[in-house]
């Protein structure tokens, strides 16, 4: 092993320029591939920090404007949801309709502490809404049923907002802030950095508003639910449902407006799948370029040293002797330079992950183990391809005519 | 040692050439020969076949009890690697290796280990006179020099023939003098049968036989 190794680092040495070609198509090919792998890895990192941990079963639904006349009604009406929506809803007994909840928001409301006041708006939401919206506490709880039960004052600010209104977020909890000449009880702090709303309860909410009806969000919360297509049942069930109650035509798609996070949330991943597939489809060619290059290399080197074969066999050496010694030649040359590769690669990744940093759309670009694994197991094989081909065409001439070839 | 019963070759191409005729043959163990004729006579073409480095397309050909035909790669090389030395006119010794390392490239493909190989290999530059040679490459040796080395990488594997092409084909009378000197050693002590193929006549008087060929055909 160690005499094989031997042999193939003088060759190598041998034909310096040779080896330095390849090596450099092989490291391009791989920095290529990491490079890109890397990137790509930024974007899925991102869409799973934003997106990934957003609630994926919900279908929210919005009030509209009809476009069409129906039974009577001129078109342009619009269409207010209210309340008795969801009861309705849970009633249809449709199994994929679980849990309907709604949101009402308010206007823009001042709020205000010893130390400070500022402007932000409220959802009067359920439990569940924190779960839906993918949105974490730093500190506190968020909105229970017991709240809404017994439409409590009692608020849940963002991160940031606890922050101007309170020196710390920590240190808010238990407070009370002033909403006109009403005061809330903060019982909770949620993590954003770029939302100002506060969350109050459902119920306290439409107090606020004056105990009307009507709301602005229905929420409906999918069960059994695998496919697109389950989606869009649901979708329609929940259309047709509406469509009932407010009376519009149910194939008017604007008379209430939708937005199915499930079936939004299985498009965003197979988006994913098919940009790492993408990824992967462009690397590799671009690998493959490299190996291409190997093999051309390989041929010539093959070709060059036809005589020095020659000798080999004349003294013995057996086919497979020579066979064994370009392909690890050539595996050699790919997975050293391909380590390179690797190696800058990454390390570019990095750079870039520290300069552009958290910014929207990407996050943590760089590549893990299995695919430094993956990518070796690819450069093996590529070496491994790149050698075969021109030792076997080397071993197809004869001794005496290898030996001929000057 | 060697017997060739009625050996033809030709070269394929638009025109056909015949190079051995019926070539009938036998040399017995510890002999050695000399083959002479003229340029293209076809005496490269036998040393090859004997050396089963090329194939003949009718006859027989046996060396020490096998007959030599459709052989697989792996047993031809083994048997070169086994039974057979060459020494060329132009060495074909590896530029990029010194001395010592093309002696004892023979074992390397025996699967000989290294330390082992590199002491026969030190072992057998001695015996040409090159041990203060051993680490210089091919192209810091004299013509002299370098069909010594490749005379010690024949000899490493403790072949029953030497086959030699115009082994002092390159060279000067005094360093060929030297070289046949060592032939003829080898053959005296360690009964090894040579055949040199050579132009020389002074070369072929100093072997015990001299086989002429002529057009392909042999006429002694
Ligand atoms: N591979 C080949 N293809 C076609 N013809 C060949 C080939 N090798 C040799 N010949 C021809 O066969 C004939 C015999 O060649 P060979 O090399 O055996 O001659 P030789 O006796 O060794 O000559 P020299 O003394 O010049 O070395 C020559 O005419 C040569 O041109
Ligand atoms: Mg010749």
């Amino acid at each position: 092993m160690i005499d094989l190794a031997n042999e193939i680092w003088q060759t190598m040495r041998n034909n310096k320029l040779r080896t330095a070609l390849t090596g450099v198509a092989v490291a391009w090919g791989i920095f290529m591939l990491i490079v890109l792998l890397g990137m790509s890895r930024g974007v899925v990192n991102a869409f799973d920090a934003n997106m990934g941990k957003r609630g994926s079963n919900a279908i929210n639904i919005y009030p509209g404007v009809t476009t069409e006349a129906w039974h009577g009604y001129k078109m342009g009406r619009y269409i207010q949801l209210k309340d008795g929506d969801k009861d309705v809803l849970e009633s249809r007994g449709d199994n994929k309709i679980g849990r309907v909840t709604a949101k009402v928001y308010g206007q823009s409301m001042t709020l205000s502490t010893d130390r400070d006041y500022a402007m932000t708006y409220y959802e009067g939401v359920f439990p569940s809404e924190l779960s839906r919206s993918g949105t974490t506490m730093v500190a506190g709880r968020f909105i229970n049923d017991a709240d809404i039960d017994q439409k409590r004052k009692v608020i849940v600010l963002s991160l940031k907002m606890a922050e101007s209104l309170f020196a710390n977020p920590e240190k808010s909890i238990g407070e009370t802030v002033r909403f006109g000449n009403l005061s809330f009880l903060v019982v909770g702090v949620f993590d954003s950095r770029w939302s100002r709303q506060v969350y109050i309860p459902y119920s306290t909410a439409r107090m606020l508003a004056g105990n009307t009806d009507n709301v602005n969000q229905l929420v409906v919360e999918l069960d059994n639910v695998r496919t697109l297509e389950d989606g869009i049942a649901a979708e329609r069930t929940i259309r047709n449902t509406l469509a009932s109650i407010h009376d519009y035509n149910p194939q008017d798609e604007s008379a209430v407006y939708f937005w199915n996070q499930f079936n939004q949330h299985l498009q965003m991943n197979t988006g994913m799948s098919i940009l790492n597939i993408t990824v992967w489809v462009i690397g590799i060619f671009t690998l493959l370029s490299g190996i291409i290059g190997v093999s051309n290399i390989m041929f010539v080197s093959v070709k060059e040293r036809t005589h020095e074969i020659g000798i080999r066999r004349a003294i013995g050496a057996k086919p497979h002797s020579i066979l064994t010694q370009i392909i690890l030649e050539s595996v050699s040359i790919t997975t050293l330079f391909g380590y390179f590769g690797i190696i800058l690669g990454t390390a570019l990744t990095a750079v870039i992950g520290h300069f552009i940093g958290e910014q929207d759309g990407f996050l943590n670009p760089g590549v893990d183990l299995s695919i430094a694994f993956e990518v070796t197991v690819v450069l093996i094989l590529a070496g491994a391809m790149a050698g075969m081909f021109p030792a076997l065409k080397a071993l197809k001439v004869k001794p005496v005519e290898a030996l001929r070839d000057e | 040692m060697i017997t060739l019963k009625d050996i033809n070759k030709t070269y394929p191409g638009i025109v056909p050439l015949h190079v051995l005729r019926d070539i009938n043959l036998h040399i017995d163990k510890g002999e050695l020969v000399s083959i002479m004729g003229a340029s293209g006579s076809g005496k490269s073409t036998l040393l090859n076949i004997l050396g089963i480095l090329d194939n003949y397309d009718s006859g027989e050909y046996w060396l020490d009890g096998v007959l030599i035909r459709n052989l697989s790669e792996n047993r031809a090389a083994e048997l070169r690697n086994r039974m057979i030395g060459f020494v060329f006119q132009s060495f074909n010794l590896i530029s990029y290796k010194d001395a010592v390392e093309n002696v004892a490239l023979p074992l390397f493909y025996q699967g000989v280990g290294r330390k082992k190989r590199r002491m026969l290999a030190m072992e057998q530059l001695e015996r040409v006179g090159l041990a203060e040679r051993a680490h210089h490459l091919p192209g810091e040796l004299s013509g002299g020099q370098k069909q010594r080395v490749a005379l010690a990488r024949a000899l490493i594997t403790n072949p029953s023939i030497i086959l030699a092409d115009e082994p002092t084909g390159a060279l000067d009378s005094k360093t060929s003098k030297e070289v046949m000197q060592l032939f003829r050693d080898l053959n005296t002590d360690r009964n090894m049968t040579i055949i040199i193929v050579t132009h020389d006549p002074g070369v072929g008087e100093q072997t015990s036989r001299i086989i002429r060929i002529s057009d392909g055909q042999i006429t002694v």
